[in-house]
């Protein structure tokens, strides 16, 4: 370049420098977001500047839809109403069972004075769309903090766990799923009470347990219900079946894995569970002596 | 036919613009809820990146894609960075190599632009992988074929309005 341009040459940074300087600012974003989560505050403003365009590049879509439920035959209606019916005979049955249990049980905790698990509110929601991240098993849903749903709420479908409230818009909530990469389930087996966890595999993978030792005693077809131990996922939910055992000599661990037992890529009603507890804070970790430490430092 | 054979009006800054938005609505429409994986939308930010990095270097640049991607960070919840990354080299390279790129019948130039937003995608896969997230499949792929195919039918529609008027007087 000459060192004296007429004026309308300028261009302003030459483009390889300008390509250094975005790069390495993406990459500095990039780390600072997926490693330290500095960044969410920054994509609060930024969503609230995007919201008018998302919502005119949804409404199209979302007109479709209701035009769609509009014009549902009435033949398919009337065959689910009487679905419907029956499991709702069904469930009724198996309710007045449920009540005198839960007088029964109600009635023990009195006795042995621990706390209750709540009876929380459910909230009725509709998955709008997928997440539009490819990468991560998330889905929109309809339902959001004018109705009441806070981040990690649970989301559950008529067969089990489908996954966690993640984040929360006025009017529609994001929720990830049980199968999105290392996502975590406190579980136990529910014929023996094991405890484990259940760790998420990717989209479309099955669930997996990580961490057993190779003689734990768990089985192909055991179900996994949630433990409650992480005072975030309620006692008793069923999350998982377990698949395929194996048991391989050269691994510390078993491979277990195991498929959810809520459809969680087919339905499109959810119930959000609102029943956080709040749990007393961890006891803190017991000090070392101080004697014990000179000893030490005293034989080196 | 070469894009250079003929001499252009000056395009308005308005119509960039503008172009920008459509497009974004378009990169924003929800995926509709299904199972599967194969994401047969094209990204037209990406494709409109690269014709007006091409065809107007000093209006659109590296720093223009860097924003463009930040905002469908936001938008899609990625990782921060990861289109932006992704827009800014393949907008680099186009714009370092348009005036090669203009003499190239418009097939060309939509070859040479679906090794770019294939690229694009790699980048941003690769950011991905390195981030922990699994493969996803070959179906992420399949939009870039579709965007390049889209190539000459965009050059046409944006080179619309700065095409002169039938020369009444002389």
């Amino acid at each position: 370049m000459q060192p004296t341009q007429p004026a309308f040459f300028k261009q302003g940074p030459r483009p390889l420098t300008q390509l250094l300087l975005y790069a390495s600012l993406s990459a500095i974003l990039m780390v600072g977001d997926h490693h330290f989560k500095l960044l969410n505050s920054a994509r609060e403003y930024g969503s609230v500047l995007l919201y008018p365009l998302q919502w005119l590049a949804t409404a199209p879509v979302s007109a479709m839809r209701e035009t769609g439920k509009f014009l549902t035959a009435q033949t398919e209606l009337q065959k689910e109403n009487r679905e419907l019916r029956n499991q709702q005979l069904l469930a009724n049955a198996e309710l007045l069972r449920m009540d005198a249990l839960k007088h029964e049980n109600e009635q023990l905790r009195a006795l042995t004075a621990t706390n209750a698990t709540r009876q929380g509110k459910g909230i009725l929601t509709e998955v709008l769309y997928n997440g539009r991240d490819p990468f991560s098993a998330q889905l929109i849903v309809d339902r959001g903090e004018t109705s009441g749903v806070k981040t990690g709420l649970v989301v559950i479908d008529p067969n089990g766990v489908v996954g966690q409230i993640t984040r929360v818009n006025p009017l529609v909530s994001q929720v990830t799923l049980l199968s999105e990469k290392n996502h975590a389930v406190p579980v136990e087996v529910k014929r023996n009470g094991l405890r484990a966890v259940v760790f998420g595999m990717g989209k479309e993978n099955p669930l997996e347990v990580r961490y057993m030792p190779a003689a734990s005693d768990i089985r192909k077809d055991d179900i996994l219900i949630t433990s409650g131990l992480d005072g975030t996922y309620p006692a008793g939910l069923p999350v998982a079946r377990v698949m395929q055992v194996d048991q391989n000599s050269g691994m510390a661990f078993v491979r277990i894995q195991c498929q959810p037992i809520a459809n969680i890529d087919k339905n499109r009603f959810f119930l959000i569970l609102d029943e956080s507890r709040t749990l007393p804070p961890a006891p803190e970790p017991p000090k070392q002596p101080e004697t014990k430490r000179k000893k030490r430092r005293g034989e080196e | 036919m070469p894009v250079t054979r003929e001499l252009l009006k000056p395009v308005k800054t308005s119509f960039i613009i503008f172009s920008f938005i459509v497009a974004l609505l378009f990169n924003l429409i929800p995926f509709p809820f299904s199972h599967g994986n194969l994401f047969v939308l094209p990204d037209l930010v990406a494709l409109l990146l690269l014709y007006w990095g091409m065809h107007q270097p000093r209006k659109v640049g590296v720093g223009t894609a860097f924003w463009l991607g930040l905002a469908l960070d936001i938008a899609d919840a990625n990782v921060f960075g990861q289109h932006s990354l992704a827009y800014c080299l393949t907008t680099y390279v186009v714009a370092s190599r348009r005036r090669q790129l203009a003499v190239f019948p418009l097939w060309q130039q939509a070859l040479y632009m679906l090794g770019l937003l294939l690229l694009n995608q790699f980048i941003m896969q690769l950011v991905r992988k390195i981030l922990g997230a699994p493969f996803i499949g070959w179906g992420y792929f399949v939009g870039c074929f579709i965007a390049a195919l889209l190539w000459p039918l965009i050059t046409r529609l944006l080179q619309h309005p700065q095409r002169k008027e039938s020369p009444s007087e002389l």
